[in-house]
């Protein structure tokens, strides 16, 4: 057991890479056999995030030097710099890692039935797999050219699952639109990569951060990068193609591209607080990224509440919440060089915020699910066609109103845990961004009490008498994830002590970061 | 190990507010079951009734969602005017943010860090 | 990297990167703005490998090798990986293209868009 958790970076990317290649083949023979590969390889690597996840937390950062012969050895014998690709988890690495195999697993299991019509299957779960190592690799690897690859990697096979249903034009240019978006912010990570290799001769983020010095060159390439990341989550005003990418997808997938945009919010935290972490002007980034913050909040909402496709309306709301995530790690920043405020609030804002990003790993997935159980059923996805069919699917309504108490954040549902704590933290930054935040939230809830409207209450139409109801591996997906919010709802301590603060802390103190790959004894 | 989350000013503790929740629930179901006796489901009791006049078909007496929340909309009408106008779907202006937005940061941080 | 002096080949990058931007803003056809994502690789291509040359080097290949200094070789090794995943994601962006062709029937981004707002 220690030797697998010892291994386990390396397996959690290599076996769903690994099952990707063995799906096509399978898939020739068999269609449940590939369906059961899909599932199980999914299942363990759930399992052995969790079990790395909690070694993490217990015993500290976990490196893997790839070829090396053990693989705690970053420096090889006789040399001064690490120059294999070195893998590091520490806490934030393993909490996004847990997000992303539940959420996956969940999305494979909806996908049973959500695409079971269609052609072209087996390519389907083949890029979903790249899709979930792309995942993966991005939040463990350590240094900053294996992070362009992985982003590129789940950049494309997600391209390619956005467009996967060809016979509708929409989802064409939903697929374009994100793979043009993809391919410049990969390009401009890679060019900023050259500009810090070219200063400082390393790819190693911990070698980075530990020679970086703040010249004119360094902030180029940090306003590159940071930009680069945050289109990519979707950051106003460089949201305009996340709701064209996501509302045209097939349900499952947008409820996996909401993670890989977390992915690359994870990336942005890694070159800010890690990368930059010591020469950085914390006060100055800080406020740029909680004015961008408030910005993506509120446009995000008021946008959403004018839509008229349930996937685009989703899709708006987001955006509004990754705003919440950027303006408690934001506050965060803005008073990282200040050590009293920090223990104050800033460490509870940071909390606040990535608090945010677990639970809207769980809720956001399952409203985009809830809309792909509403397109599977009535072949539309306009509001303005739907109606009365909380008759048909009891069990998805259910979900549904679960799924929008947590976005609103009210109580006792996990959304108001994370919300409570950003405001209450940011507060004490200034009080005008809670009352902003407090209306976002009920602009939310507004928004989704009138699509919960259009949607499931009144009578049942004569035109949905005959469906079906929704299958049952839809409603399995779902549970899996109304079950992580209801096990965050009444367990919020606890989360937060156990994965949360040992996360903020992680990127607050750059310093077991370095040392986990230079070899100095912390 | 204790439920309450602590959050600088206030506490937030999700078992005590389901266990009052339940308690308003059980004083809810009592005060109706005190209630009126002869309702009874699927007769005429329970027939929609819109100011006495003709009831029209569930495909039409269903609200849409272009017609909800019609008075905020009619109030923000020249903020929604505005914030559609970036919103083309042409994939140049998204680029054209790109850069913007690029530029814009790193000129701030290039005269922040002058500024130290 | 010191005192960055106006050398050729990064003068050539970022102009080719300046051309592939005021295509991707300004060009309305959806097979130009592609081919500008092409030369926009193009241009980070050149900035990898310019950035490992060092003046008067030699491959960096050990067997038979004269005397002198080795251009670096992991910049190239970044530059490859990163030709074949432009390679794919061009691909990718030709294939959508010409759905969207057989779909709207037209290659302007402003008359073959469906989605706004």
């Amino acid at each position: 057991m220690a030797a697998l958790i010892t291994q386990a970076p390396i397996l959690i990317i290599a076996i769903p890479l690994v099952a990707a290649f063995l799906t096509p083949l399978i898939g020739m023979a068999s269609k449940k056999a590939r369906n059961a590969l899909v599932i199980v390889s999914l299942v363990f690597v759930a399992f052995l995030v969790f079990a790395l996840a909690r070694d993490v937390v217990i015993n500290g950062i976990h490196v893997y030097t790839l070829g090396a012969t053990s693989p705690g050895q970053t420096i090889p014998t006789g040399f001064m710099v690490p120059v294999r690709i070195i893998l590091e988890i520490d806490a934030m690495s393993a909490f996004f890692s847990i997000i992303w195999s539940i959420v996956s697993l969940a999305a494979a299991i909806y996908s049973l039935s959500h695409i079971a019509n269609e052609t072209g299957q087996t390519r389907f779960y083949t890029l979903l797999l790249l899709m979930v190592t792309g995942g993966f690799g991005m939040m463990f690897t350590g240094d900053l050219f294996n992070l362009f690859v992985f982003l590129e990697i789940a950049s494309i096979s997600g391209g390619a699952l956005i467009a996967f249903r060809t016979r509708f034009g929409d989802t064409q240019e939903g697929g374009f639109k994100y793979i043009v978006v993809s391919a410049i912010a990969g390009l401009m990570v890679l060019f900023a990569t050259g500009i810090l290799y070219g200063q400082y001769n390393s790819l190693n983020i911990a070698i980075l951060a530990q020679a970086i010095q703040y010249t004119t060159l360094d902030q180029i390439a940090l306003a590159l990068l940071l930009i680069a990341f945050a289109m990519k989550t979707g950051m106003v005003p460089l949201h305009l193609w996340f709701p064209d990418a996501y509302s045209v997808a097939p349900a499952s997938i947008t409820g996996m591209l909401v993670i890989t945009s977390h992915a690359c919010m994870y990336a942005a935290f890694r070159v800010c607080f890690t990368l930059y972490g010591a020469v950085i002007d914390a006060p100055v980034v800080g406020w740029i990224l909680i004015a961008f913050g408030l910005l993506t909040m509120f446009i995000g909402v008021t946008m959403a509440v004018f839509q008229k496709d349930v996937m685009r309306f989703m899709s708006y709301h987001a955006i509004s919440q990754l705003g919440y995530m950027w303006l408690g790690v934001g506050v965060g920043l803005a008073v990282l060089g200040n050590p009293g405020l920090l223990a104050t609030y800033g460490r509870d804002a940071m909390s606040g915020g990535i608090f945010h990003i677990l639970n809207h790993a769980m809720y956001k997935p399952l409203l985009f699910f809830t809309g792909g159980a509403l397109f599977h059923l009535t072949g539309t996805r306009d509001l303005a066609k739907m109606g009365g069919l909380a008759h048909k699917m009891k069990w998805t309504t259910i979900l549904y109103i679960i799924g929008t108490l947590s976005i609103s954040g009210i109580p006792p549902l996990n959304g108001f845990s994370s919300k409570i704590l950003i405001y209450e933290s940011v507060y004490q930054f200034n009080p005008i961004f809670t009352v902003i935040g407090i209306i976002v939230s009920i602009l939310t809830l507004a928004s989704f009490t009138k699509a919960f409207h259009s949607a499931f209450m009144g009578a049942e139409l004569p035109e949905y008498k005959g469906v079906k109801g929704v299958p049952r591996s839809m409603i399995v997906g779902m549970v899996i994830l109304a079950a992580g919010i209801i096990f965050i709802t009444l367990f919020p301590a606890q989360i937060v002590n156990w994965i949360l603060h040992p996360a903020a802390d992680a990127l607050i103190d750059r310093g077991a970061y370095i040392n986990a790959v230079t070899g100095v004894i912390p | 190990m204790t439920h309450i989350l602590e959050s600088g000013y206030a506490f937030w503790n999700p078992i005590v507010w389901i266990i009052v929740f339940i308690v308003v629930l059980i004083v809810v179901y009592f005060f109706r079951r005190r209630g009126q006796k002869e309702y009874k489901k699927d007769t005429d009791q329970t027939r929609i009734f819109l100011c006495g006049g003709e009831v029209p078909e569930a495909g039409e007496r269903h609200i849409r969602v272009g017609n909800i929340y019609w008075g905020f909309f009619e109030t923000l009408k020249e903020y929604y005017k505005q914030i559609l106008r970036p919103h083309t779907g042409i994939i140049n202006d998204y680029v054209l943010w790109f850069v913007a937005i690029t530029a814009v940061s790193a000129l701030v941080l290039l005269i922040a860090g002058l500024a130290k | 990297m010191e005192h960055m002096p106006l050398n050729f080949p990064f003068l050539a990058a970022a102009l080719l990167a300046a051309v592939s931007f005021y295509i991707m803003i300004f060009k309305k056809n959806l097979i130009k703005l592609i081919m500008g994502i092409a030369m926009m690789s193009s241009a980070v291509n050149l900035f990898l490998v310019a950035l490992g040359y060092r003046a008067g080097g030699n491959a960096p290949i050990y067997t038979d090798v004269p005397e002198g200094p080795m251009v670096l070789p992991v910049p190239q090794a970044l530059t490859l990986t990163s030709i074949v995943i432009n390679v794919a994601v061009l691909a990718l962006m030709l294939t959508m293209v010409m759905q969207i062709y057989r779909h709207t029937g037209s290659l302007d981004s402003e008359k073959s868009r469906k989605l706004k707002g």
